[in-house]
């Protein structure tokens, strides 16, 4: 090791001729490479013989002789490099290379060379890279907490060899590592493809994007299930929803808006579908005869978000497939509607006794997203005309049925991702339907004093970001698609 | 519970005038004293006397192994599924699943007294499973619905929906 620092050390003065060490920061300033960096990505048969790639991470030490194989990832690709004893590299360069620690980030100048047998297990399989250079940028510890490959494992496969999957726990302490699997490249890429993709359509449909205050003075929601923050001398509250802003500001206006960020709830619920902090992308439209146009708009938005990810992000479905495989997201055009009563009846059908006026349970939902899913063959469908006892104090009652209510959920994979309705616009009926609720009303005056001053009839609804990822993947765990999740056990990193 | 299923069975076996039972014991085992002859105590015993008294010999099995194996099944019903404990029902459940899976009825393809028995006697855990464990047991189901169809079964039974379609791909968990 002392003799690698001593000609590490020597290298600087002359780095331009070395071939080989660890990169010292004051060497950046000396050091300009022969070459413009190559992407790992674009490494194939087309590029030319001589190319560097930009850093990489080294994942791969492999020594076989007086050669040293690695394998060499940038995100989602990587590819096999090779230091052979010979013409570009002595031996002390292949010690160097076979010494380097998983993980460490390595800058190399290398010929790429067609290779006759596909490299299978790289993501670029027809080339290798021959290094004539190599330097360790950041060198990684030698006992990392979690293996990379262990990451990306199915369930279920190697446990005959005794190989390991992680568990959620490990990764979620490690997340760091974790996330460098192919696996978490690809699912946070496409959650980053849903946020575009419903800011992409909602703006072509002349929606405005607003920005809504989380320090609010009372909790929107009801009173249970808020996080409470020291505020000065006094005390406030974390918004559950961006539920009465989104309302104010149709009554200010401006006719169709949404708004993405986030939301807290402070539920104590350990399942698989809650976080105590998640992104949400809301929606709130004026509407001019029907609510179903608010319903119409929401659905369209939800398909354009699916034919999205469908279309330009299968790369990242496939990849996911990969250790958690499913069945791919099916939904239908138009999308399906059924009443809530229908919903009943199929259940009902299925042998299920429930009232015409209950809630439905959680595995109620799921047996009925099974129905659907038998009957209509679509993973996406919408819920309408909700028992009005069972739905918030704002909702707008059945005009037709006072037992029902104007309003509706949405379903992915038989799990609710996003419950709305059209909303009281009027001061006096919503005073009423709060005594009902037994609300506080002074907690609400700012609130229903918005619509005093002319509120046009309106709708919307929010989903869950990482709910839907989770569901469109197929996945298990909301977790999964959370990068740094928040729940009632976990507060880090 | 055993009563109501002798007054069902005398209904099913087409007995027009129906007996009078008492109980024995806190198990509550059925007892029909007869006029000219000891008392018969037990379901099983009373159920075959009833089978014999409404002339139809064939739903005790046929040969003498039919007859043996749908022995089987009523003392299986009696011994194993009555009382059984809440641990105990996956394991009856995956025993009928497995066993049916090759066969129409319990004893073959004949319909026998033990489809009747094991129908009454299981009939409370079914009413009770989702459609997703209904479609997990597969044979048991099925078998389960082809008996409670079975012209003049049901009787004091509600019956319990089962799906035609599988609404639970294999790969669901």
């Amino acid at each position: 090791a002392n003799m690698e620092g001593q000609k590490a050390k020597r290298s600087v003065h002359n780095l331009g001729k070395s071939q080989y060490g660890t990169r010292l920061e004051s060497d950046m300033a000396l050091y300009r490479p022969t070459v413009a960096p190559v992407l790992t990505s674009e490494l194939g048969v087309a590029s030319p013989n001589e190319r560097a790639p930009a850093d990489a991470y080294c994942i791969v030490v492999i020594v076989l002789g007086k050669q040293c194989f690695l394998v060499l990832r940038q995100q989602q690709f990587n590819v096999q490099a090779l230091v052979a004893v010979g013409e570009r590299a002595s031996k002390q360069m292949v010690k160097f290379a076979a010494n380097i620690n998983k993980e460490s980030i390595v800058d190399v100048e290398a010929v790429v060379k067609k290779v006759e047998q596909t490299i299978e297990s790289c993501s670029q399989q027809d080339v290798e890279l021959h290094i004539e250079r190599i330097f360790v940028v950041s060198q990684a510890e030698p006992r990392l907490p979690l293996q990379l490959e262990d990451c990306v494992r199915p369930e279920g496969e190697g446990d005959e060899d005794g190989r390991a999957t992680v568990n959620q726990d490990t990764r979620l302490d490690n997340r760091v590592i974790d996330l460098r699997t192919t696996t978490s490249q690809a699912i946070f890429r496409l959650q980053s493809g849903v946020c575009q993709l419903f800011r992409d359509t909602l703006t072509n449909k002349g929606f405005v994007e607003i920005q809504t205050p989380k320090i609010i003075s009372a909790a929107s929601e009801g009173g249970a299930n808020v996080f409470t923050v020291s505020y000065f001398k006094t005390s406030a509250y974390l918004a559950q929803s961006p539920q009465l802003y989104k309302q104010m500001c149709i009554c200010a206006d401006f006719d169709k808006v949404f708004c993405v960020g986030p939301v807290f709830r402070a539920e104590d619920s350990n399942t698989h579908r809650h976080l105590t902090e998640f992104v949400g992308l809301d929606i709130e439209l004026a509407f001019n005869y029907h609510y179903h146009e608010v319903i119409e708009s929401i659905t369209d938005t939800m398909v354009q978000i699916f034919k999205g990810l469908r279309d330009k992000f299968q790369t990242e479905i496939q990849t996911v497939g990969k250790q958690y495989p499913s069945e791919p997201f099916k939904f239908l055009e138009p999308t399906l509607r059924l009443e809530y009563s229908e919903g009943v009846a199929m259940l009902r059908e299925a042998g299920v006794e429930m009232g015409d006026e209950e809630d439905l349970s959680t595995p109620n939902e799921k047996l009925l997203g099974r129905l659907v899913k038998e009957k209509y063959d679509t993973d996406f469908y919408v819920l309408d005309k909700y028992p009005l006892a069972v739905r918030p104090f704002y909702t707008m009652p059945d005009p037709n049925d006072k037992k029902y209510s104007n309003s509706y959920d949405m379903f992915m994979r038989g799990e609710e991702i996003l419950s709305g309705a059209q909303r009281i616009h009027d001061a006096q009926l919503l005073t009423e339907r709060a005594m009902h609720h037994n609300i506080d009303l002074e907690k609400i005056k700012s609130y229903i004093d918005s619509f005093r001053y002319g509120a046009p009839p309106h709708g919307g609804g929010g989903i869950g970001l990482e709910r839907v990822c989770m569901l469109y993947l197929g996945l298990h765990n909301v977790r999964q698609t959370s990068m740094f999740p928040r729940d009632p056990k976990r507060l880090t990193p | 519970m055993s009563l109501k299923e002798l007054s069902s069975l005398e209904k099913a076996l087409g007995l027009k005038k129906p007996n009078k039972y008492s109980t024995q014991g806190d198990r509550k085992v059925p007892v029909l004293q007869s006029i000219n002859g000891p008392a018969l105590v037990g379901l099983v015993t009373i159920a075959t006397h009833l089978v014999q008294e409404a002339k139809q010999p064939e739903l005790l099995g046929g040969s003498a192994e039919h007859k043996a194996v749908v022995q089987q099944w009523l003392e299986y019903r009696v011994t194993k599924v009555d009382g059984c404990h809440k641990e105990d029902i996956k394991t009856i459940l995956k025993d009928l699943n497995s066993y049916l899976e090759d066969k129409v009825y319990l004893a073959g393809n004949q319909f026998t007294l033990a489809d009747t028995l094991m129908y009454y006697g299981i009939h409370h855990v079914i009413v009770d499973l989702a459609v997703q464990e209904k479609e997990k047991y597969m044979n048991m189901t099925r078998w389960f619905d082809h008996v409670q169809h079975y012209p003049g079964v049901r009787h004091h039974l509600p019956p319990v929906v089962v799906l035609r379609n599988r609404v639970y791909t294999s790969g669901h968990h």
